[in-house]
């Protein structure tokens, strides 16, 4: 979670532009009249804390991406771009979606960052249902990629429900995510054979509503609480109530609060997730 | 049972000894299932008693060392609660991805709260392993009905992108096998495959959005047998060129329903309301017959023979599943 700026600061145009640069490659357009139309939606005497709760949002660029994916590749076993330097077999898969989805905005993202858009390594990515027909053996590696993990719950259901039934003979397989909880790792860790790998790492400091935040006061994310439940009564503090405000360029997680995406009668969020 | 130029489908024994169940690891090809806990709490207090009479089937991992369990983990599962410090089992050769998927299957008899995907998937490494197409022979071989090895051929028949939707880490965006097996007949239609606008995953990918959205009034997956109806009738008919514009702006048009697909002339929905009513009145009559009391009428129980093979025969051509 970013610090926001001091309490009282001016809603001025200097501080609406550097909202719109850091927002700008959300995609849907985040402009002066969205920003405007968000705010209003909190009392008068609510607005500063809603604008610090913007300054706070930890937007990930697609640049951000890029070179997460390029540290995280460079960073594993036995991988290198000339085959012959490998070892073992080496295949990559989006963990989650399908076309359009996550998943796979994460696996175009991931070639172009890693050099790998070219045919001759067309091979080295494969869909799901590919997985029991390589074959795989212990000194083989499988890459899944995705953006996000919040609570881990749905890698871990993932892994018991079908993954470990797909790789049957425990080759290496790592879990590549741009951000991802402490509370995520360990649990994915602990629960299946899935090793993960993650460029920025979210503690209970980055929940919103943790006694560890101290970007806001008690006072504050009692506040916050009461628009988050206007605007998702059944999820107020976000899916695994992480209260994150964390925002990828593609889309907002779900476990993020739900003022910042939620789309209801009620409450018009600034990072919807569906058009 | 073998397969020309491969090994026996059983894997070799070894013998019968006594190991820790810590150093035991299920079976990866054991389909994800919850056992149900009654009757594994019977097993338990059972084991609890008397041991575990019958020994689990294991193999050694050559790659890792580990010992694999091919068939017991349910009396493995008893043994862990237990807190047992050993276990018999009785090793086998270690056995190759063609055998432990084989054993899989034949132990584990699939269970209709399975999801299909991945059997599909395993299915297809049997096929590719063993050359082996024919559905009669999959189906012995792998213990499963016949019915079911054919819903997996379909689901292998669509492009991988959709494939993939059925093994959505994500539950809620998760496909059910069952859209894709039901959308098949449309999908594979020799008619609409002959318009000229038709392209099989163009109209996929339309169909996934009208149920996801749940536009033009789509309800269930089974919707996709009425839409196959309204087609045949049409081309019964001679209406291929109405019944293909029909289509076309139903495709591109979420506010239409399947009810536009109708073409009057073509329609049998008057008659099929007409044996409805028939079939309603004779389960009734059947429903209530005193077998005692009919129980030399000879020439009735032979037309009820008949009438049952008659209906399973017409149920298998509309690729319902028969439920026993």
């Amino acid at each position: 979670m970013r610090t926001p700026r001091p309490r009282a600061s001016a809603i001025d145009m200097k501080r609406m532009r550097e909202w719109m640069g850091d927002f700008g490659s959300y995609r849907v357009a985040i402009n002066e009249a969205r920003i405007d139309r968000w705010l209003n939606q909190f009392a008068a005497d609510d607005q500063d804390l809603a604008a610090r709760l913007l300054d706070a949002v930890d937007f990930i660029t697609y640049t951000q991406m890029v070179h997460a994916f390029r540290n995280i590749l460079a960073s594993l076993d036995g991988w290198h771009i000339d085959p012959a330097s490998r070892i073992g077999k080496w295949r990559f898969a989006p963990f989650s979606g399908s076309s359009g989805e996550s998943g796979d905005t994460m696996m175009w993202q991931f070639r172009h960052a890693n050099n790998l858009t070219g045919k001759q390594y067309r091979d080295l990515f494969i869909y799901r249902r590919d997985l029991l027909g390589e074959d795989f053996g212990p000194n083989d590696t499988v890459v899944f990629v995705d953006d996000f993990s919040g609570t881990g719950t749905q890698a871990c259901d993932a892994w018991k429900e079908q993954l470990e039934e797909l790789l049957p003979n425990s080759p290496r397989t790592y879990l590549v995510l741009v951000v991802a909880s402490t509370a995520a790792r360990n649990r994915i860790s602990d629960e299946t054979g899935l090793t993960v790998v993650n460029n920025i790492d979210l503690t209970g400091r980055d929940n919103i509503f943790s006694a560890e935040c101290a970007h806001f006061t008690e006072k504050e994310k009692a506040t916050i609480l009461e628009y988050c439940e206007k605007a998702d009564k059944r999820e107020p503090r976000g899916f695994g109530d992480c209260g994150y405000v964390v925002v990828f360029a593609h889309k907002c997680p779900n476990n993020s609060i739900p003022i910042l995406h939620k789309r209801s009668r009620h409450w018009e969020g600034l990072f919807r997730r569906y058009d | 049972m073998a397969y020309k130029g491969q090994s026996p489908l059983v894997p070799e024994t070894i013998g019968v000894k006594y190991v820790n169940p810590n150093d035991l690891t299920p079976n990866p090809h054991n389909p994800r299932i919850l056992f149900d806990k009654a009757p594994l709490a019977t097993l338990q207090e059972s084991i609890k008693k008397v041991g575990i009479l019958v020994p689990l089937t294991v193999y050694r991992e050559s790659k890792t060392g580990r010992y694999v369990i091919l068939d017991g983990q349910r009396r493995w599962t008893c043994a862990i609660a237990l807190k047992m410090d050993r276990v018999p089992v009785n090793q086998v050769a270690e056995p190759t991805l063609v055998q432990n998927i084989v054993t899989m299957f034949q132990i584990h008899k699939l269970r209709e709260d399975w999801e299909l995907m991945p059997t599909a998937l395993k299915l297809e490494v049997l096929m590719k392993k063993l050359n082996e197409k024919s559905e009669k022979k999959l189906a012995e071989l792998t213990g499963l009905d016949q019915a079911v090895v054919v819903r997996c051929k379909k689901l292998l028949s669509y492009p991988k992108g959709y494939q993939d939707m059925m093994l959505d880490p994500d539950p809620e965006k998760r496909m059910k096998a069952d859209f894709f097996i039901e959308l098949y007949p449309v999908r594979n239609d020799r008619v609409v495959n002959k318009f000229s606008w038709f392209s099989k995953d163009k109209f996929t990918h339309r169909m996934l959005d009208k149920y996801h959205s749940r536009s033009s009034g789509f309800k269930s997956v089974t919707d996709f047998r009425i839409m196959k109806q309204h087609i045949n009738n049409a081309h019964r008919a001679k209406k291929d060129r109405q019944i293909s514009e029909k289509l076309r702006e139903f495709l591109k048009d979420d506010s239409l329903t399947l009810d536009h697909l109708i073409i009057k002339s073509a329609s049998v929905s008057a008659q099929a309301h007409k044996l409805l009513q028939g079939i309603k009145k004779l389960e009734e009559e059947i429903k209530h017959l005193d077998v005692n009391e009919y129980y030399g009428e000879e020439e009735m129980w032979i037309h009820l023979e008949r009438l049952m093979k008659l209906i399973e025969t017409k149920l298998r051509a509309s690729g319902r599943r028969i439920k026993r």
